[in-house]
């Protein structure tokens, strides 16, 4: 198509110069062909804040708990500096995000917080599953575990459900940070003890709620995500798991979305 | 809230559906010809946001307005987020789809990433940034089923090589594309602003007049700020007053087509929207006079 290479080039350059910050109008001008009157520079300006603006709101919604230990200030700062490393690719902006536990785990400035990768995680997680299909019990389906064998079957846990294994007290710094909460004494010490806790996020109404789980818990729950049939999982349990307590956990806190027969075992 | 006042839906006048009105809107009704909703907002397969809009659909007609498209992207239209919109369409069965004539898609250069800007940025009024962007709509229309509403831009950037008018760029648009016009008659008033026009409410009705009449399938009122020497179309204040009078303009030449009131930012009460609702109304009476 005539002109499609320059306007692959024209726009490229005109989001490269609107990640810019210094001394880029002139060479984005050039290359853009944008018009070199005085209001122009200012133009730039515009779309800049917008993008700030619309960093610091996307990240927030999505990071509550990372945004309540930097501040505010901070925040916003780290926001922008995410926007350029790894700006959003899709026009959905609630979509935008999975890549800042990484990025804050290897960013030099946040070092002295190593937390803080973790508590983005458990953050995005959180974000996730209430953006997962709906899906709730499917009551009928209990049935099968009186009518079939556990190598027959399969559990599906309720879409969004995750687990997040962690060094730190993540569900301690989460819970800390709600409304009306905040043991911040505890806290520190756990940080500086290094206290990891394991953490199980699943949907419950339009919410994800933050579970506390053991490593048997999380063996299971792993065994369960990655499809595996009951009676295989079942085996390969440690002894201190039993499964008719967490049967009913799972029932009472709404991980559970359904049994299924396996296919071709019926 | 003020008892509704009869006419909105009559004369096709409807609001923009944002969060603080949600239970207002969902759980006592207005009288509105419609509401519209920003579609990436809803994109998510779950949640609260879905079960939301599934509620208004029962009580209103939508319009799912994008903002995320990017139709004059170089690159082309994402096929991720044209999946997820015509699963919302199938869903919700909208009264009207649009979105704006901007670009937000590019490369990002340095590892072959492609990078959205989340913003509605200006093409270039050329020949071929004008095949692009039908070439683009065509694509979404044929796998919509249906056909579109492109809205026009407040830009703040223009591009030396430009050598179509606004006008002359969409009414080209519309007729190689198929697609209808969505005229924001707030962003002719913010372009003419920022462009230094002598006479901004000739330079809007002129803008209005140079689009053919059948072409225009909607319009949105907003307000706009003002910043240093700029207009800033943010959505945030009532429809001013010069505004008022380019619409009743457009009403004039374009007839009673559906009218949305936007209002994204420090959003008020849900009776000073209803209450420009009605201003929106009674322009209609006027000019029907």
């Amino acid at each position: 198509m005539i002109g499609l290479d320059a306007e692959v080039a024209r726009q490229r350059a005109v989001l490269a110069a609107l990640a810019a910050r210094t001394d880029l109008d002139a060479a984005s001008a050039r290359t853009a062909r944008v018009r070199p009157d005085s209001l122009a520079r200012s133009g730039w300006e515009i779309y800049r804040t917008n993008a700030d603006a619309l960093a610091e709101r996307a990240l927030a919604a999505a990071f509550p708990t990372l945004r309540a230990l930097l501040g505010a200030h901070d925040f916003k700062h780290m926001a922008r500096e995410f926007w350029r490393d790894e700006p959003p690719q899709r026009g959905d902006i609630g979509e935008w995000g999975a890549a800042l536990p990484a990025w804050l785990r290897v960013h030099p400035g946040l070092a002295p917080w190593p937390y803080l990768g973790d508590c983005a995680e458990l953050d995005w997680l959180r974000h996730s599953c209430e953006r997962a299909l709906d899906a709730n019990l499917d009551a009928g389906s209990l049935s099968l575990l009186d009518t079939h064998e556990p190598q027959q079957l399969r559990l599906l846990l309720r879409p969004g459900t995750a687990l997040l294994d962690s060094r730190w007290p993540v569900a301690s710094l989460y819970a800390a940070h709600q409304a009306d909460a905040g043991q911040f004494a505890e806290l520190r010490d756990a940080i500086a003890e290094q206290r990891g806790e394991v953490v199980l996020v699943a949907r419950r109404g339009w919410r994800a709620a933050v579970h506390t789980i053991d490593a048997p818990t999380l063996a299971w729950s792993c065994d369960v995500q990655r499809g595996m049939t009951l009676g295989a999982a079942l085996a390969r349990a440690s002894t201190g798991f039993d499964f008719a307590h967490w049967l009913a956990q799972a029932l009472t806190h709404e991980w559970l979305h359904r049994v299924e027969v396996v296919a071709g075992r019926g | 809230m003020a008892l509704p006042v009869p006419g909105r839906a009559d004369a096709a006048v409807g609001i923009g559906m944002r969060q603080p009105h949600y239970e207002q809107l969902l759980e006592r009704g207005a009288d509105l010809a419609f509401v519209e909703v920003h579609s990436e907002n809803f994109f998510a397969a779950g949640g609260a946001t879905r079960a939301v809009l599934r509620r208004a659909r029962e009580l209103y007609p939508v319009s799912l307005h994008g903002v995320g498209l990017g139709l004059g992207s170089a690159l082309g239209v994402d096929g991720w987020h044209l999946d997820r919109l015509d699963e919302l369409v199938r869903e919700i069965e909208p009264v009207r789809v649009s979105d704006h004539a901007c670009f937000a898609r590019a490369s990002r250069g340095v590892d072959g990433g492609v990078w959205h800007a989340n913003d509605l940025l200006p093409v270039a009024f050329t020949p071929g940034a004008l095949a692009i962007m039908v070439r683009n709509v065509s694509l979404v229309q044929e796998r919509l089923r249906r056909p579109i509403l492109l809205e026009n831009l407040s830009a703040y950037l223009a591009y030396a090589d430009d050598s179509m008018s606004e006008a002359g760029f969409l009414t080209e648009l519309c007729r190689r594309s198929g697609c209808s016009l969505l005229l924001d008659v707030n962003n002719l008033m913010v372009n003419a602003i920022n462009a230094a026009a002598p006479d901004r409410l000739a330079a809007c009705c002129d803008a209005v007049d140079a689009l053919p009449r059948e072409l225009v399938a909607q319009i949105h009122l907003a307000g706009y700020a003002q910043a240093d020497a700029w207009a800033i179309d943010d959505h945030g204040s009532p429809v001013r007053p010069e505004v008022w009078d380019v619409y009743r303009h457009a009403l004039r030449r374009f007839g009673a087509v559906p009218t949305l009131i936007e209002w994204d930012t420090d959003v008020p009460a849900l009776d000073v929207l209803l209450g420009q609702a009605d201003r929106a109304v009674a322009c209609h009476a006027e000019v029907a006079a």
